[in-house]
């Protein structure tokens, strides 16, 4: 059942990027922050710069736009984007065919016209498709296969994981979606049955992780929190680390590896391997925007995404094996809040719903696996929670139709704005 | 390997190379630009479209030559000229220099009828200015033998 879901999940996801771009509701797909993801694949198979300078010649008369985030570096006027290189390398093979069909199609090969436009946008789509599946894998090692099946359709309905598949699907999140969880795979197979493939693997992820957007290293504790419960489960697992230290230094010596040529193109634009390139614009860790980024109705994750309450509840519900992830995904959860809150700007700028945890729904995914699970236990519980997570569906694709049409502000939505255009759509 | 399985193949196969031969010369080119904005209208109600860096566009292959009225963006007498240059199919076909905000035209003989439909125009522009803006063009116009 839940192997259908992911197909019936490919195919609304491709029957909404179709409608998204058809209807003309949304501009190109390499724009605003997808510009600066992807503006790395032309420099570097196109004009062979890494620098960037090349294709802002060609591209915009030698200075990026402004949205871009893309500045020169103060002392070497070399570029700097604020947007690391993950993105772009996860993008590259469906550039290349995108490259090829536009020599073929005598197109202009300057990385913008049409195909590479929508090569971009259906990157996303797939990596989407591809986190769906290997969540599907997590998931289905302690759930049975109906409660993943509805988990699945809850965390793509239910969220705006949909529309980071569709509408906005060149920004860094679907990407960050599909490495999350196979983070989470390759760690719970770790620490099941350690092997070379699998550190090397969990190094590659890990590298690309870093690679896509670097705050998420963050997410890495999940490698050395797995399991752990209480003092006996952290030394057993400490204990499991150091017997397996050559494997471990093989995955950090493989995500060393992915890291390496972005601090290269950091050397290489300011003569260091680590900056910001945010300038003055930063976090304001003694000043964060904690209710706002949870509850608000400018970009609350639980105001647009409630469904995410549930995963929540069901987190601290999580029994079995599952509950090998509470403590990583708690600590996660509660940093990673307090990261985005603590950002200057903790809107994330335009977005439906708060884009900055679309990451970590895989995370959210075990809390609502173990919350059906727990009601479909009972026939009355059952019935509550399908009717509360259909509401919940129903009211977020709504929602996600309104952004759309234009109806929601892409950002700093008021009570009176909400109100005005609620279960409206013109 | 199963008949079916086989079959799914070689059907697959087929599609690819269909399309594939379908792209190398599809009618809706002709329709199809790249890095010109939304259409606007001049005081003298000439329809234009700005572009910032590089823009392309196509015209039919059957065509003798192509006007292209093209106008760079001043926001001061003392910015610099901006320089433009044409190419057909990668070709360099001309190369202006635009150095006041006066509509100027360029007209460009076509070689003969390739084996394609169309031939593709790209324009490109030394600077932008402000909000990446660096020269307007106005309607080309394909002028046949």
């Amino acid at each position: 059942m839940s192997r259908w879901v992911v197909r019936v999940a490919a195919a609304i996801c491709a029957a909404g990027y179709v409608f998204v771009y058809a209807s003309g509701r949304a501009g190109p797909p390499i724009r605003s922050d997808g510009f600066s993801y992807y503006v790395y694949l032309p420099s570097w198979f196109i004009y062979h710069d890494s620098s960037l300078a090349a294709v802002a010649e060609d591209c915009c008369g030698g200075q990026f736009p402004d949205f871009t985030a893309i500045i020169r570096w103060p002392g070497t006027r070399q570029w700097v984007n604020a947007h690391p290189i993950g993105v772009a390398i996860m993008q590259a093979p469906l550039f290349l065919v995108a490259h090829a069909l536009t020599r073929w199609s005598n197109l202009s090969a300057d990385g913008f016209t049409f195909y590479y436009q929508h090569a971009a946008g259906i990157a996303g789509l797939a990596w989407v498709i591809a986190g769906l599946w290997v969540l599907r894998r997590v998931l289905l090692r302690h759930f049975p296969d109906r409660i993943v099946a509805a988990t699945l359709a809850a965390v793509l309905l239910g969220t705006n994981l949909l529309h980071y598949a569709t509408y906005d699907s060149s920004y860094s999140h679907p990407y960050s979606f599909f490495l999350f969880a196979a983070f989470m795979d390759l760690t719970e197979r770790w620490h099941e049955n350690p092997t070379w493939r699998t550190s090397v693997l969990l190094g590659l992820v890990g590298g690309l992780i870093i690679l896509v957007r670097h705050t998420n290293a963050l997410f890495l504790v999940f490698f050395p929190l797995y399991g752990v419960a209480n003092a006996t489960s952290m030394s057993v697992t400490a204990a499991r680390l150091r017997r397996h230290r050559q494997l471990v230094a093989a995955a950090v010596a493989t995500a060393a590896i992915i890291v390496a040529p972005q601090l290269a193109l950091y050397y290489q634009a300011t003569g260091r391997p680590l900056v910001s390139s945010y300038g003055e614009l930063g976090f304001n860790f003694l000043a964060p925007q904690l209710w706002g980024v949870l509850f608000s109705v400018q970009k609350g994750v639980f105001f647009w995404s409630p469904i995410l309450l549930l995963a929540v509840a069901g987190l601290i519900l999580t029994r079995g094996a599952a509950r090998n992830f509470l403590l990583p995904a708690v600590t996660f959860l509660t940093v990673n809040t307090y990261l985005i809150a603590s950002w200057f700007d903790w809107q994330f700028g335009g977005s439906f719903g708060h884009r900055g945890f679309v990451d970590a729904l895989p995370v959210f995914a075990i809390g609502l696996a173990s919350l059906f699970s727990r009601a479909a236990s009972s026939v009355a519980a059952r019935a509550t929670v399908t009717t509360i997570c259909t509401a919940l569906i129903a009211l977020s694709l709504f929602q996600m139709l309104q952004y759309w049409n234009g109806v929601l502000p892409f950002s700093d939505t008021t009570w009176p704005q909400y109100r005005a255009a609620f279960l409206r759509l013109k | 390997m199963s008949r079916l399985r086989l079959g799914a193949i070689a059907f697959a196969v087929l599609g690819l190379f269909a399309a594939l031969a379908y792209l190398r010369d599809p009618p809706w080119l002709l329709s199809m630009t790249s890095g010109l904005r939304e259409e606007r209208h001049d005081p003298a109600d000439r329809t234009f479209r700005t572009m910032a860096g590089h823009a392309s566009f196509f015209v039919p292959t059957d065509a003798a030559s192509v006007e292209i009225p093209l106008r760079g963006v001043f926001e001061s007498e003392k910015d610099w000229p901006i320089t433009v240059t044409i190419a057909i199919d990668d070709r360099l076909a001309d190369r202006l220099t635009l150095t006041d905000a006066s509509w100027r035209v360029s007209t460009l003989r076509l070689p003969p009828p390739s084996r394609r439909r169309v031939r593709r125009i790209d324009i490109r522009a030394d600077r932008t200015r402000a909000d990446q803006r660096a020269v307007e063009v106005g309607e080309w116009k394909s002028i046949r033998p």
